[in-house]
């Protein structure tokens, strides 16, 4: 008898969730001692890097790490800790994908009308604000100007969110930080970050690791074999080499990672490097052949 | 006399049949609207000698008069009467005849003009001999004039009613079809027909069956040629005819099928072979146009060069074969193509070969064909040999070993997989401080040992030379001091070590044998490093390296010394077992083995390789290099020779040498030889590449080093091994001195002889010099300057002037639309999409102008089932009115007059020689004039894009404007109007933009701050300026001390960051790939794109500029 597949899945309501089980983040510089000190000092944090390099992994990380009982968290007074169980705090992780779409109101809150009339329901940045988690907004350039405003008052000294619908300011929980990731290599498309935004927050700098580490990354994530994971990592930096010659960006560890899940499959290295590398990161058909060119060589 | 003439001619036409009387009193009435009196008796008159010329000829006379009214209103009467007497004459021959004639005459007197009437009566009797079926022929040509006359210049009627005549001699059927067949046929074409009635003709005296089927055929087949070409076919075919070639008409119709298929833009290269087919055999034309389809689907045009030389040769030697090669009935023929179509020209694959070598090296290498490198004249001679200067990879321009396309690329990427290597693992990085990491440094006690050597050389020559002064003074009257004319050559030896490698090889006695060492080992370690790190290459590159392994010279065959070096080489393409080795130096073998196993490691590096190279050279220049017999040798396998150990190898060394010692008295052997090169390695030239980028490195830096002098260069050059002059003596110190003058050039170092200070210094800087300047014309401006260094605006530095172009003509506009047709139709209507946009309503909105009744009514709904309803409940009109201004500011450097494809080189002889060999190289050498001349040019793409975007704005109403710039110095920015931003788009515009052409220089800074201005004064919501360059900007003096390159730069950059500060959004779009550097620095973080395809920039541009103002809205 086979039994009809139970689907199993955990469902939170956005701040309650925790990063409970340790992320992979191989670190690469001191990345998690500014991140951690930036923590302490309600600094607001600001990632850069190319796709794929790590950003929103090395932030569960620091969202896990942070909540960690050996992590010196800077002691809360307010009684609205809640402290999990020898010294765990509770650091959850709110992270919204920032579109073109994506107004203020989807992240303040707004009214509902309910069958007794109005009913306000909290946006995923009031309930981190309320929550105390860190709040991650991935590829901030991406929203719309408007949002970009919300984040002011809570990036500077006051670390307040008003609500102007409900005509209120929420005062953020002590732990509360908020953390933007943004991609500097879509200059062209004329988005950028403005001034006033930028300079509320430290920039820490990602690009994709050293070829050893790399290796080091792939082979862990994605469980293949040295051989291969050094040679993909050989391949993401040959292609990397290509970055202004025409490719708009290198391949990410992530394509890298996903080509050696492929290989680790079974699947044959030219092969895996072809769809999940050569074919995802151009369409022009010299570029394809170039660097398929180099896959060939790098593979057997 | 009451009877008047008139009544006396009535009297007269009554004798004749009635109907002529009534003819003429019918048309009586009208003619005598035309003519006066004494002109109607005249008119009458004649139409009665008309009827009285023969017995039939009353006939005529009716026509006559039945058209008189209708030709009357035409001709004035004079012209009447000559047209009347041509009747006359005519209907002397045959009335039949003057019918036709008068019949036609209605419709084409209005068409001809008056003088001709006769010349046009004379063709048609012309046709008339006396026959039935002539007068026929004759009528049915009267018949068809009208037709001929209206549509052809009456020039061409003649040469067609000539042909005609002349067919007639053979048939009159075939002649009175043709001429229906012309009448349709010869309209419709333009230029074609001279050439083709020429042909026609041409054809009468050889088969003039066949020129009806060429009239059947002319037009359908004319559709196939190119416009342009098609008269040059046609006069092919009238050779052709004109030497008695059978099936003209086939060759019409297969001629122009093969043409028809040829890629677009060759048809005149085509024409080119068999115009020098015609000169040598013209019966090899039709069976070269009937297999070129054939031919061309398995090889390219540019290949098709080779081919077909190949069969004029067979051609000139014997004719026969020569056709049946153009058949490819011939196995030369097929052969050859089979050859041609596997092999591999490195134009079709260098973009991606060039990639390839970017990704591995990371450093923007170029791809070149090593002609070019040779061509440089900087000591690279060998034309088929790969290499590299460390900044370009030189490949051959052809392969052709392996019987497919795959083989041969495998190939190109074996090759140049090889030279990145060289970059990638260091050749060119060697140090001779840095430490070997798998042998101990051996170089500096070596060299210690060198110096000292030299020093006692040194000081012996000096002795020997003083004594040989000392003699001749004492011989000599007079007291001729020559020692102190004595130049020691070896204080210019301290040159040698201007680069490491250089200083490296200088260690050796014979630096040629060491050198020789060194690349064998050096590509011994990157070749297998490459397997190492490249394993998909392996197969390839180990086929590869056993081919070459199989056409290596004999190692018995050589001198001993010349065979060790052979063996290396042998070891370093991986053949270990059953090498020959000299039963006396086996030992001397394992050591070489031992050596070069040290370096198949993957942490060798080069000074790795050098180190080898010292313990090598020490085995191997202690052997005699003789002669040995064969039977002395026996096979050995080297595969492991244990490790390397320094003891051995010292032990190795001491009996060689006492060896050595012994047999001194025995001779030298024979004089070292380098050994053949190994094809796929390529030519390895480090130390010129190490002189090289020293050279560049120096230029950059100045003053801090003495700098190279050209003497040093020369001397230095004479020295290295690395140059290999056949050349006698005396051209070598010649060529030596280009050589240095070329190194010199590429390296960028100033001419020699020019004085520091004089040259390019002050000359440049007489901008500098100049003060403030004042814009006294009209339409002169005057913009500040940027000076990075000073950090400060040169005050009013530059003058732009204002000028309008010149208007052309209107063609070049509606030829770009029609190119572009397809694609102008979807740019207009994706900017057509823009518009409705700010007009549409949007539905379900938090907030708006008012209820959206369907989301309100939902939301009820929603409220009554107790479900939180969608809040969105309103709609609002969006009123974004697009307020946009734009100027385009395009380059007209005259760099864009560049064709796009690498510059061909310019031909100048136009006219072609007489003898076939000659020809054929003539002919070569014009179909490059011709391929550059279909090129275009980037301002044409230019031209091309603005035409495409003017054509999309009208149809939004964008505020706009077109401008161009240009000039030479800083008083003479021009800065040109194709459209003011207020002006109103005209014919004008369009006329303009035909004359937009290349100019001078670049002063980007200038025009863009005008451009500012013109923006600055709109009243717009959102301004986009959009420059469209061709590179960096440059200028007479758009620099500081005329070599910084930056400051242009840096002021283009302030100019926009000026224009962004006005609320301005600038773009940059270059079509210069190696913009992405400077674009960087110029733009900063303001938009800009680099075009990677220069063809897709009309395609591009509106695209661009959709998505820029579609973001800001």
């Amino acid at each position: 008898m086979v039994e009809a597949a139970e689907s199993h899945y955990t469902e939170y309501a956005i701040e309650e969730f925790l990063v409970r089980d340790e992320p992979y983040y191989r670190p690469v510089g001191d990345e998690i001692e500014l991140f951690t000190a930036a923590y302490r000092q309600h600094i607001p944090v600001l990632l850069k890097g190319p796709t794929g390099c790590g950003k929103t992994r090395f932030v569960e990380f620091m969202a896990w790490q942070l909540g960690r009982p050996l992590a010196v968290v800077k002691e809360d007074k307010g009684a609205k800790a809640d402290v999990l169980k020898d010294g765990e705090v509770r650091v959850p992780l709110v992270t919204i994908a920032c579109h073109e779409d994506l107004t203020a109101s989807d992240l303040v809150g707004r009214y509902l009308l309910d069958a007794n009339g109005t009913r306000w329901i909290d946006g995923p940045m009031t309930r981190a604000v309320k929550a105390g988690a860190i709040l991650y907004l991935d590829e901030v350039v991406e929203a719309r100007k408007d949002t970009t405003v919300l984040i002011h008052p809570l990036t500077d000294h006051r670390r307040i969110l008003p609500v102007e619908k409900t005509g209120s300011i929420i005062e953020a929980d002590d732990r509360f930080l908020l953390c933007v990731s943004y991609n500097p290599g879509y200059q062209s498309a004329l988005k950028d970050l403005k001034h006033s935004t930028r300079q509320r927050f430290i920039s820490i700098e990602f690009y994709y690791p050293p070829a050893h580490i790399e290796t080091e990354i792939i082979q862990r994530e994605s469980g293949c074999t040295k051989e291969h994971a050094d040679a993909l990592a050989k391949l993401g930096e040959k292609i990397r080499n290509l970055e202004d010659h025409g490719l708009q960006e290198g391949a990410s560890t992530r394509l890298l990672i996903y080509a050696g899940r492929l290989m680790s499959e079974g699947i044959s290295p030219r092969r895996a490097a072809q769809v999940a590398i050569v074919w995802t990161l151009t369409d022009d058909p010299e570029l394809q052949r170039s660097v398929e060119e180099v896959s060939s060589s790098i593979f057997e | 006399m009451t009877n008047d003439p008139i009544s006396e001619i009535e009297s007269e036409l009554a004798k004749l049949p009635p109907a002529v009387l009534e003819a003429y009193r019918a048309a009586n009435e009208t003619v005598k609207e035309s003519f006066g009196e004494e002109e109607i008796n005249l008119w009458a008159k004649e139409g009665l000698t008309i009827g009285t010329q023969t017995v039939r000829s009353w006939e005529s006379a009716i026509e006559y008069y039945q058209v008189s009214p209708e030709v009357s209103k035409f001709l004035s009467f004079p012209s009447f009467m000559q047209w009347a007497r041509c009747g006359t004459y005519l209907a002397q021959d045959s009335p039949t005849l003057a019918v036709a004639f008068f019949k036609s005459s209605v419709s084409i007197v209005p068409n001809l003009r008056p003088q001709y009437i006769p010349r046009w009566a004379g063709l048609g009797r012309s046709l008339y001999k006396g026959t039935w079926k002539s007068s026929t022929l004759a009528a049915k040509f009267f018949e068809v004039s009208p037709d001929l006359v209206r549509n052809l210049p009456f020039w061409d009627v003649e040469v067609f009613a000539s042909l005609i005549e002349a067919l007639s001699f053979k048939s009159y059927d075939v002649a009175g079809e043709c001429l229906v067949l012309g009448r349709d046929v010869l309209p419709a074409m333009g230029r074609e027909r001279e050439p083709f009635l020429a042909m026609s003709r041409a054809l009468i005296d050889t088969s003039w069956r066949e020129v009806k089927t060429c009239l059947e055929l002319v037009p359908r087949a004319l559709q196939q040629v190119d416009e342009s070409q098609t008269g040059r076919f046609l006069k092919l075919g009238e050779r052709l005819a004109k030497v008695g070639l059978r099936d003209t008409s086939r060759f019409l119709a297969d001629g122009t099928q093969a043409l028809s298929k040829v890629p677009q833009g060759s048809q005149g290269y085509i024409l080119d072979l068999c115009d020098g087919l015609v000169v040598i055999t013209p019966d090899a034309v039709p069976p070269f146009l009937r297999s070129l389809d054939d031919v061309l689907n398995r090889i390219t045009v540019s290949q098709l060069d080779t081919w077909f030389q190949h069969g004029v040769k067979l051609l000139q030697e014997n004719p026969e074969s020569g056709i049946a090669f153009f058949k490819i009935e011939s196995n030369t023929s097929e052969a050859m193509l089979e050859t041609l179509s596997s092999s591999l020209e490195l134009d079709r694959v260098k973009g991606i070969l060039r990639l390839y070598c970017r990704a591995l090296s990371g450093t923007p290498l170029e791809i070149y064909n090593t002609q070019e490198l040779v061509q440089r004249n900087i000591g690279w001679v060998d034309e088929d040999l790969a290499s590299t200067d460390g900044s370009k990879v030189f490949l051959p321009s052809v392969v052709d070993h392996y019987p497919n396309k795959q083989d041969n690329f495998a190939w190109f990427k074996v090759v140049s997989t090889h030279q990145v290597a060289h970059l990638e693992f260091g050749s060119f990085e060697y140090q001779f401080e840095n430490v070997a990491a798998q042998f101990e440094d051996r170089r500096h006690a070596m060299e210690e040992a060198a110096n000292e050597r030299k020093g006692l050389e040194r000081a012996a020559t000096r002795e020997s030379y003083e004594m040989a002064a000392k003699l001749l003074a004492s011989g000599a009257e007079g007291d001729v001091d020559m020692s102190a004319d004595y130049v020691d050559p070896n204080d210019m030896g301290s040159n040698r070590t201007f680069t490491d490698i250089g200083r490296f090889l200088d260690i050796f006695e014979n630096s040629r044998l060491a050198f020789d060492i060194f690349t064998v080992l050096e590509d011994c370690r990157l070749d297998y490093r490459i397997k190492v790190e490249y394993p998909g290459i392996r197969a390839s590159s180990s086929r590869v390296q056993t081919e070459t392994l199989v056409n290596r010279p004999r190692i018995e065959d050589m001198p001993l010394q010349q065979g060790l070096v052979e063996l290396l080489i042998h070891m370093s393409l991986d053949q270990f077992q059953n090498l020959p080795v000299a039963k006396e130096y086996e030992e001397a073998a394992e050591m070489l083995s031992s050596i070069l196993h040290e370096l198949r490691n993957a942490e060798a590096n080069v000074e790795d390789t050098s180190e080898a190279t010292l313990r090598a050279y020490e085995v191997i220049s202690r052997v005699p290099n003789q002669q040995e017999e064969e039977d002395q040798f026996e096979e050995q396998d080297l595969e492991e020779p244990g490790d390397f150990s320094e003891e051995d190898y010292e032990s190795l060394i001491d009996q060689l040498q006492a060896g050595m010692d012994a047999s001194a008295e025995a001779g030298d052997g024979e004089s070292y030889e380098s050994p053949d090169p190994v094809d796929y390695r390529g030519d390895f030239k480090p130390e010129m590449v190490q002189l090289m980028t020293k050279l560049q490195a120096d230029n950059g830096e100045e003053g801090d080093a003495q700098p190279m002098t050209q003497e040093m260069l020369e001397q230095l050059l004479q020295e290295s091994p690395e140059l290999e002059l056949d050349a006698e003596q005396g051209d070598i110190d010649e060529n030596m001195s280009a050589f240095a003058q070329n190194i010199m050039k590429e390296a960028g170092t100033p001419p020699p002889n020019s004085e520091p200070g004089e040259g390019y210094g002050p000359l440049l800087h007489d901008d500098d010099s100049g003060g403030e300047l004042e814009a006294r014309e009209p339409a002169t401006y005057v913009y500040d300057e940027w000076d990075f260094r000073a950090n400060d605006y040169k005050p009013r530095w530059c003058i732009v002037k204002e000028k309008t172009v010149e208007e052309g003509d209107v063609s070049f506009y509606q030829e770009s639309l029609k190119t572009y047709s397809a694609l102008s139709n979807h740019i207009r209507r994706q900017f057509e999409l823009i518009m409705p946009e700010s007009m549409r309503k949007t539905y379900r909105l938090v907030d708006g102008e008012d209820i959206d009744l369907n989301a309100a009514l939902e939301a009820w709904m929603d409220l009554k089932m107790g479900v939180p309803p969608d809040e969105k409940i309103y709609w609002h009109r969006n009123r974004n009115h697009r307020e946009v201004a734009v100027v385009f500011l395009l380059d007209m450097s005259a760099s864009t007059a560049e064709a796009i494809d690498e510059g061909r080189q310019t031909v100048d002889d136009r006219d072609a020689p007489d003898d076939p060999v000659e020809y054929m190289v003539w002919l070569r050498r014009r179909r490059e004039g011709l391929v550059r001349r279909n090129y275009k040019r980037i301002i044409d793409l230019e031209k091309e894009g603005t035409t495409l975007l003017i054509n999309a704005l009208e149809s939004i109403g964008d505020t706009y404007g077109i401008y161009g710039f240009s000039g030479y110095g800083r008083e003479n920015v021009e800065f040109y109007v194709i459209k003011d931003i207020n002006e109103a788009f005209s014919d004008k515009v369009k006329r303009r933009i035909d004359k937009v052409t290349p100019l001078h220089a670049t002063r980007m800074g200038a025009a863009i701050r005008h451009c500012t201005t013109k923006l600055e004064n709109q009243d717009a919501r959102t301004k986009i300026m959009f420059l469209i360059s061709d590179g960096r900007p440059q200028d007479r003096g758009y620099s500081r001390e005329g070599v910084e390159k930056e400051y242009a730069v840096h002021d283009t950059h302030m100019a926009l960051v000026e224009a962004k500060r006005k609320d301005i959004i600038p773009f940059c779009l270059t079509v210069d790939k190696q913009g992405h550097d400077y674009l960087k620095s110029m733009c900063g973080d303001m938009g800009y794109e680099v075009l990677a395809d220069i063809w897709s920039l009309p395609e591009r541009l509106p695209m661009l500029y959709r998505q820029l103002t579609a973001i800001r809205q």
